[in-house]
């Protein structure tokens, strides 16, 4: 049979931070028949995708397809609902506002609700944007309810992630791959294959470990992709980079946003986790204690993660900004693509061209996302004004200019934020568009304004009547497991 | 910021008022009536092309944004329902397929269904794949209902487009337009005038002296491309050498007894295809030709020889050539239709491509009448990448083939195709994947059933689909045929839905 003399027979995942059991997992439910190892190796505490608290809403996704239940998260105090980010200070002398995931506003006559809000704006009798959103209600008040299951509310249309506790979240994902091999070693050694890709991997205890597919989940240093022929590709003029430090307060009260505040010389971030409260802060290398504290980041990318046998996830794949969660979306997304498209052992060039082909896309467009925050931040420190002065990658440059020709979102395929959270981001930031869309400007503002203005109200009605978060918390540890 | 240009509404001249022409302005009195004045320029003494009888699902969402309703449309223009593209003798002489509108199977533990099918393949079942289309096994029995809203429901896996009479289309929506504001004047252009500066179109002259001024020109002359061609002279890109048909002989029959398809049919001859629509008044035929493996003679013959109905009318002839200009929009000219690019109606593209063009002329219209390069830009890529892509998907209907019976299909089946269809096929062919994009024209079902409706058969599929044993697959399959029978079994028949209530008519 020819499918079977081509299938992968086993895969080796060398790292088992977050990122790496994720993989483990996934990898052995998927593929029932194939053996999967894990090689345990030091932490790199520059991969930020094993460290960051903050997950996209398609978390819910990968944890359906590794078995993980959010209910049960939620009840052993490792996960915290996550409805999006509250940006203090960023653009400065601003209010502050919330980036949500979910629609905002309700189109007319099939006009985005973005073109219709900045018509609003310009008459005087605009709201802050996200407060035309479920999401973003919720956000203003601290609290969370789950989306409505009926399509009529107007709180069926959002979505939510999970703040983990990287610890807590690690120790469980450990739990559930007890069951695959797992060597421990503090080094290793790649051996090459003849044909470029690699043979096995030599442990310093002296183990040697062959596999049809090996996966680097090293972090930054990418050891096994680095060894297989990979260059880094840095993003150094797009996204600042600098040191990331990590410190623990108390708990605090539960929160379902991460509250993010820039400052001169960088930004801090605070998630309220179950147990504790984590700060994440990353500045220049200037600062006080620059030196000293924390871990290196430089931002940027291998350009092609999977080389021949060797796939690398996480920051030996891309090492990405912390902001919005998106580390740990896109290694989860990498995965299951990894899965989908899994190739024979042979690892045919054309396989791993289109696994590339479509990550490439998909990375491109969230570096464009994450840029545009840095790019447009209206801050002029040292910290932010060598990015503000920057060409923009050349996706974000084209919907900045539609964007700001006529407040259009140009289409790209693989996006991760979709043209809800870009308008949000756009808008948040303080971007306008020079003009109205000629389409846009169609509708009669009176009764868009009336009815914008309804469904705020209702918005902000309904939410004042749902419990705060603490209390639905309770109720969630209360309710019984679900099956 | 400036606001919208109310004081200024921009002034829209339309040349040409075939299919292209009333689309284009029926779709800018719906959605810019407030930005802009429409006059269309059109002579009655120029004849309409009418390609375009048969059409894809897309253009339902047209109908939708006009506001029209539908069965009146369908009433107006003697339509029909088409489930997809049959095509016959393509990938080998006696072979056939459908291209259905939908999917085939349902994924099972998110693994698409093909590689489950391929797998039981090679096992030594011997289904077709096509028998787990209920769109295919619906037009096989002639049978025809709306798709299910429900999605859970399997007659919520396809959908369905129109075949209707072009030379009625036009003038439904030309009376849509006038309607709603549109101008239309009667007159034949004789000179084109430019900015001496820009090179803008300025004003069009016409026979009767009259001048008509405009802020954009709309180019929906057809073949003759009267704006973007011969003034403004926008380079052609020449496909050919892919696409080497490059005449057509048209002639429709009496609709033969027995029922209607809903089906278009593509059917191979000696050097190129034959189209077949039913429409409810008649049938549609066509012989897509090169010339340069046939004489006109020769072609009129075949297709008269192989029509199954009384002729209609006498074998008219169509000159084309394949390809699109290299800027669709150039200065304050945008072609829209024929005037834009030409790709055989193999897959029924013509209004999709003049529909898809449209849309991005509202999504990019100028702002306070003046054109801008982001604008013209943004248009241009987006109409590019609709042509390129389609165009490589008719080269594969040639190319996968395994005809050796004349000098046109040993040209196709050996010629070298473009590297992005190449890799396509390669892609395919080591494990069933294929080329993922999530916008515009022909995903993943469409390419499936090309690939293996014309022979192309990948040597390995997705390892999860082993994880089933023999047995219960086997089985698992055996329930979805029996569904898909027993769902299409309680559908009306076509001819008999039409003449229903749906369709204004008795029940």
């Amino acid at each position: 049979m020819i499918r079977r003399d081509r299938a992968i027979r086993s895969i080796c995942v060398v790292g088992t931070g977050i990122v790496g059991l994720s993989a483990g997992l996934a990898f052995a439910r998927a593929l029932p028949g194939i053996e999967v190892t894990l090689i345990e190796s030091p932490a790199d505490p520059a991969a930020l995708a094993d460290r960051s608290p903050a997950t996209l809403p398609t978390i819910h996704l990968f944890h359906a397809a590794i078995g993980l239940d959010e209910l049960d998260l939620i009840r052993s105090e490792i996960a915290r609902h996550r409805l999006g980010v509250r940006f203090e200070g960023w653009p400065p002398g601003k209010p502050a506002w919330s980036h949500v995931f979910g629609d905002h506003g309700l189109p007319v006559d099939r006009i985005p609700f973005h073109q219709l809000w900045r018509r609003l704006e310009a008459a005087g009798k605009a709201r802050p944007y996200h407060l035309y959103s479920a999401a973003g209600a919720l956000a203003e008040a601290g609290k969370f309810v789950h989306p409505s299951e009926d399509p009529a509310s107007p709180f069926s249309h959002f979505l939510y992630g999970l703040s983990l506790d990287p610890q807590a979240y690690r120790r469980r994902l450990a739990e559930a791959a007890a069951g695959l091999p797992r060597f421990a070693a503090t080094g290793w050694q790649v051996e090459p294959r003849a044909d470029g890709g690699m043979a096995a991997l030599a442990l310093d205890g002296g183990q040697r470990v062959e596999a049809d597919l090996f996966v680097d989940c090293t972090g930054p240093k990418a050891g096994l992709l680095t060894a297989v022929g990979a260059r880094f590709e840095p993003w150094d003029q797009w996204l600042p980079g600098g040191r990331i430090v990590f410190t623990e307060a108390a708990s605090a009260a539960p929160l379902p946003v991460d509250l993010i505040r820039a400052g001169s010389d960088g930004w801090t971030a605070e998630y309220r986790l179950p147990s504790r409260t984590l700060h994440l802060s990353m500045h220049d290398f200037s600062a006080p204690d620059g030196e000293r504290a924390g871990a290196a980041f430089r931002p940027g990318r291998r350009p092609e993660p999977w080389i021949r046998n060797v796939l690398a996830l996480g920051d030996a794949a891309v090492a990405l900004d912390p902001l919005h969660g998106a580390p740990l979306h896109l290694a989860q997304a990498m995965i299951l693509r990894a899965i989908d498209l899994l190739p024979g052992r042979d690892c045919h060039p054309l396989e791993i061209a289109e696994f590339n082909r479509r990550t490439d896309q998909e990375v491109l467009r969230i570096l464009d996302f994450q840029t545009l925050f840095y790019l447009r931040s209206g801050r002029t420190e040292p910290f932010w004004a060598r990015i503000a002065e920057a060409a923009p990658p050349p996706g974000l440059g084209r919907t900045l200019e539609q964007f700001a020709r006529r407040g259009r979102l140009p289409f790209f395929e693989e996006e991760t934020f979709g043209d809800q959270a870009w308008a949000a981001a756009l808008l948040g930031l303080g971007l306008r568009p020079d003009a109205i869309d000629p389409v846009a400007g169609g509708p009669a503002l009176g009764p868009v304004a009336d009815h914008s203005a309804a469904l705020a109200a209702r918005l902000q009605a309904t939410v004042a009547r749902f419990p705060d978060y603490p209390r639905l918390l309770d109720r969630l540890r209360a309710t019984r497991r679900r099956s | 910021m400036t606001g919208q240009a109310s004081e200024h509404r921009t002034r829209v001249v339309i040349v040409g008022g075939g299919t292209a022409g009333w689309m284009t302005a029926a779709a800018l009195v719906r959605r810019l009536p407030h930005a802009c004045t429409v006059r269309l320029v059109e002579s009655t003494e120029i004849g309409i092309v009418g390609v375009g009888e048969a059409t894809l699902p897309h253009l339902r969402a047209f109908i939708e944004m006009l506001g029209i309703d539908e069965a009146e449309f369908m009433r107006t223009t003697q339509a029909t329902y088409k489930l997809g593209i049959e095509f016959r003798d393509f990938g080998r002489i006696g072979e056939r397929y459908l291209h259905p509108f939908g999917s085939f199977g349902t994924p099972l533990n998110g693994v698409p269904f093909h590689h489950y099918w391929l797998r039981m393949r090679a096992a030594g079942r011997q289904d077709s794949f096509f028998d787990y289309s209920i769109a295919n096994v619906m037009a096989a029995t002639k049978r025809f209902a709306p798709p299910s809203v429900d999605t859970g429901s399997i007659l919520s896996s396809y959908a369905y487009a129109y075949q209707f009479d072009a030379t009625l289309f036009a003038p439904y929506l030309r009376d849509y337009a006038l309607a709603r504001g549109a101008v239309r004047t009667e007159g034949k252009v004789v000179a084109v005038e430019r900015d001496a500066a820009s090179g803008d179109v300025a004003a069009l002259a016409l026979e009767s002296g009259e001048r008509i001024e405009g802020d954009l020109f709309v180019d929906c002359s057809g073949f003759r491309a009267l704006l973007i061609g011969e003034s403004l002279h926008s380079d052609w890109e020449d496909w050919s050498r892919w696409l080497p048909c490059d005449r057509a002989v048209a002639m429709p029959c009496a609709s033969p007894t027995g029922g209607i398809e809903p089906l278009t049919r593509a059917t191979a001859m000696g050097a190129g295809w034959r189209w077949r629509i039913p429409l409810r008044h008649r049938v549609g035929n066509g012989y897509v030709y090169s010339s340069a493996h046939i004489g006109d003679d020769e072609a009129a013959a075949a297709l008269t020889a192989a029509v199954e109905g009384e002729p209609l009318a006498d074998p008219r002839l169509l000159r084309f050539r394949a390809g699109r200009r290299t800027r669709s929009w150039h200065g304050n000219v945008v072609a829209i239709g024929l005037a834009s690019g030409f790709l055989e109606p193999l897959e029924s593209t013509s209004l999709y491509l003049a529909q898809g063009a449209i849309e991005q002329l509202v999504a990019l219209f100028p702002i306070g009448g003046r054109v801008a390069d982001a604008d013209r830009d943004e248009f241009n890529e987006v109409v590019d990448w609709e042509y390129d892509r389609i165009r490589d998907f008719l080269i594969l209907h040639y190319h996968a083939t395994s005809r050796t019976d004349s000098a046109f299909w040993d040209h196709v089946r050996t010629m070298a195709v473009p590297d992005s269809l190449q890799e396509k096929i390669e892609l395919f062919q080591v494990a069933g994947r294929l080329v993922r994009y999530t916008r515009g024209l022909f995903l993943e079902p469409s390419w499936l059933a090309v690939f293996l409706g014309q022979g192309i058969v990948p040597a390995s599929w997705d390892q999860r689909a082993e994880a089933v044993g023999e047995g219960p697959l086997s089985a698992a399959l055996d329930r979805l045929r029996g569904r898909i029978a027993e769902a299409v079994d309680r559908l009306p028949d076509h001819a008999g839905f039409l003449r229903g209530p749906a369709w204004g008519g008795a029940a």
